[in-house]
């Protein structure tokens, strides 16, 4: 099984590729700057990032079975980027990514911009965002650490998949509603290879170069208000991301109730908010998205005020 | 300055390799007539490039299974029916409309791949990288570029020997009792992310040695890597060729008829 990420040219309408295009030009010119800042340091950051470019497709050949016909293979853009840093991760795998387009055809040169975007910018720069940012709420532990990779590169590819479905839903090539779960639903596999490969690179490189790994991990905790904030985001784009996959059937009581025909006895609630997860005027997974992320608020709120009512007992 | 002889001035190709691309891109859809007509052209510059056009145009294929995420579409939408009917338990329906999107992303793709193909046939990867960087690439990402198309082959060359590794130790009898080669998933994700981190700290240690030996050579700063070192005295006659070209296309989308 590969993964669908690299968009050839011919499938993105004109207008959609040169905007990521230039969303990509001044994410990277970002990066290029942030790398630049470190001074003398930024000329040996370029040659590591040469060679870790060079790594990424030579990591990309190891490949293990997964099933049946299909096999598991390296992105690599959540490991670059928590070896060498968010910023100088996305510049290797732009690299990368420009390579292969212009090398081996695999992606177009117009859809460069959106690939880089899709992999680079969302996964690289993104998911290694992501990873150090669970790291640092659960507290940087190597357990942490390894866990934010993991969860990261899983996400990381599932979001490129997705960016990539409605960047060719917005250009008329494809229907979202169908591309979007398929997608996702091949993609979700793809990325758990993707997570274990990283997770296990990662803890190799943790045990064999521990100096390595302490430049490369997190800085101390963040204060707890900067924690939950990153918890919040995580989950919320956790629960938006799964709740594309919301099955629009009955679950298994209605489904018996429906069966047995006692379906019809069925009270409604003496109040209903957001009856079904839908908000009005949102359909679809759109409407499921934002029910689940009220959900999380709702649950934050309901522990914070628990909390408070605890720390006010006990300091009574 | 780590240079290679093979270098040449790719600029003008590359313009023009972009502006046709783009040119394809721009193309209404079921312009059929006018991509016969640009596949025959880029047909005949890969064959003045040594490509035979059956073998360039099944070069072009590469990009196949992504036409995969357009095929809903002939099914899907429900304008210009061209067919319906029940197909064993499954009600189909062809859409004209559906079809004509998906060929149109599929002959471009394919039609793009060619051209692509063409630029790396006539020009080495160096030769590229140089004149990226000649067209103001940036530096950081112009010497990256060149050290990764420098040492890909050397680290490639260490993935191949670790899995030869792997699969030597991972032998099993063959016969009708086999059994799965390694462990678990989980077991064989271990291994296989394994093998990706000691390829990372050869990478690392080899970065290590680079910049001891650029140290050692007096360099400071940028290595320049992926410098041009032959200008096309032609560049400006190739630029405006692949305007026109470009000018081309775009006209006869605009007045060519469409299926």
């Amino acid at each position: 099984m590969r993964p669908l990420l690299h968009i050839p040219d011919g499938f993105l309408a004109p207008q959609v590729a040169l905007a990521l295009w230039v969303a990509t030009a001044v994410v990277i010119g970002i990066a290029l700057r942030r790398i630049g800042q470190r001074g003398p340091a930024a000329a040996s950051q370029t040659i590591l990032m040469g060679l870790s470019g060079a790594f990424i497709f030579a990591a990309q050949m190891f490949n293990f079975p997964v099933a049946a016909g299909t096999s598991g293979h390296l992105l690599g853009g959540v490991l670059a980027g928590f070896l060498l840093g968010p910023w100088a991760g996305s510049v290797v795998m732009a690299t990368v990514i420009g390579i292969q387009a212009l090398l081996f055809q695999d992606g177009g040169l117009l859809a460069l911009g959106a690939n880089i975007f899709n992999m680079g910018v969302i996964g690289t720069l993104g998911g290694t965002l992501v990873a150090r940012g669970i790291a640092a709420t659960l507290g940087s532990a190597r357990r942490a650490t390894l866990l934010g990779v993991g969860v990261a590169a899983w996400l990381s590819v599932m979001a490129a998949a997705g960016f990539t479905t409605l960047q060719l839903g917005l250009s008329g090539t494809t229907d979202i509603s169908i591309g979007l779960p398929a997608m996702l639903g091949t993609h979700a596999l793809i990325g758990l290879g993707e997570a274990l490969i990283s997770v296990s690179a990662i803890s190799f490189i943790a045990v064999s170069a521990p100096e390595i790994f302490a430049k490369s991990a997190p800085a101390a905790p963040t204060s707890p208000r900067r924690r939950v904030a990153a918890g919040l985001i995580i989950t919320a784009a956790t629960v938006s991301l799964a709740s594309l996959f919301a099955s629009t059937s009955p679950d298994g009581l209605e489904k018996v109730a429906t069966d047995l025909g006692f379906i019809d006895t069925i009270q409604a609630a003496p109040f209903e908010l957001f009856a079904d997860y839908s908000i009005p005027g949102f359909s679809g997974a759109a409407g499921t998205a934002l029910a689940g992320v009220i959900g999380i608020l709702v649950v934050l709120l309901v522990i914070v005020l628990l909390n408070r009512l605890a720390s006010a007992r006990k300091s009574s | 300055m780590l240079q290679r002889s093979t270098q040449r001035d790719a600029r003008g190709a590359l313009v023009a390799a972009l502006l046709t691309i783009l040119g394809v891109a721009l193309l209404p859809a079921g312009s059929y007539l006018v991509y016969a007509l640009v596949w025959l052209a880029v047909a005949t510059a890969g064959a003045a490039s040594g490509y035979a056009p059956l073998t360039l145009a099944r070069r072009g294929l590469i990009a196949l299974p992504f036409t995969l995420a357009a095929l809903p579409l002939i099914f899907m939408r429900g304008d210009e029916l061209i067919w319906s009917g029940a197909l064993g338990p499954a009600q189909l329906s062809i859409s004209g409309v559906g079809l004509r999107v998906f060929l149109t992303a599929a002959m471009k793709s394919w039609i793009s791949v060619q051209v692509g193909t063409i630029l790396v046939r006539r020009y080495p990867i160096e030769s590229i990288v140089g004149s990226l960087r000649a067209l103001k690439l940036p530096d950081a990402i112009a010497t990256g570029a060149g050290l990764t198309v420098r040492y890909v082959e050397l680290l490639r060359g260490e993935a191949s020997r670790m899995l030869r590794a792997r699969s030597a130790r991972s032998a099993s009898p063959v016969g009708e009792t086999r059994e799965r080669i390694g462990g678990t998933f989980s077991w064989r994700a271990k291994v296989t992310g394994n093998l990706a981190g000691a390829l990372f700290l050869r990478a690392y240690a080899r970065a290590g040695r680079v910049e001891e030996a650029a140290t050692a050579r007096g360099a400071s700063g940028s290595l320049s890597l992926g410098s041009l070192i032959q200008p096309d005295a032609r560049l400006f006659i190739k630029v405006a060729l692949a305007i026109g070209a470009f000018v081309a296309i775009t006209a006869a989308g605009a007045l060519l008829p469409r299926g």
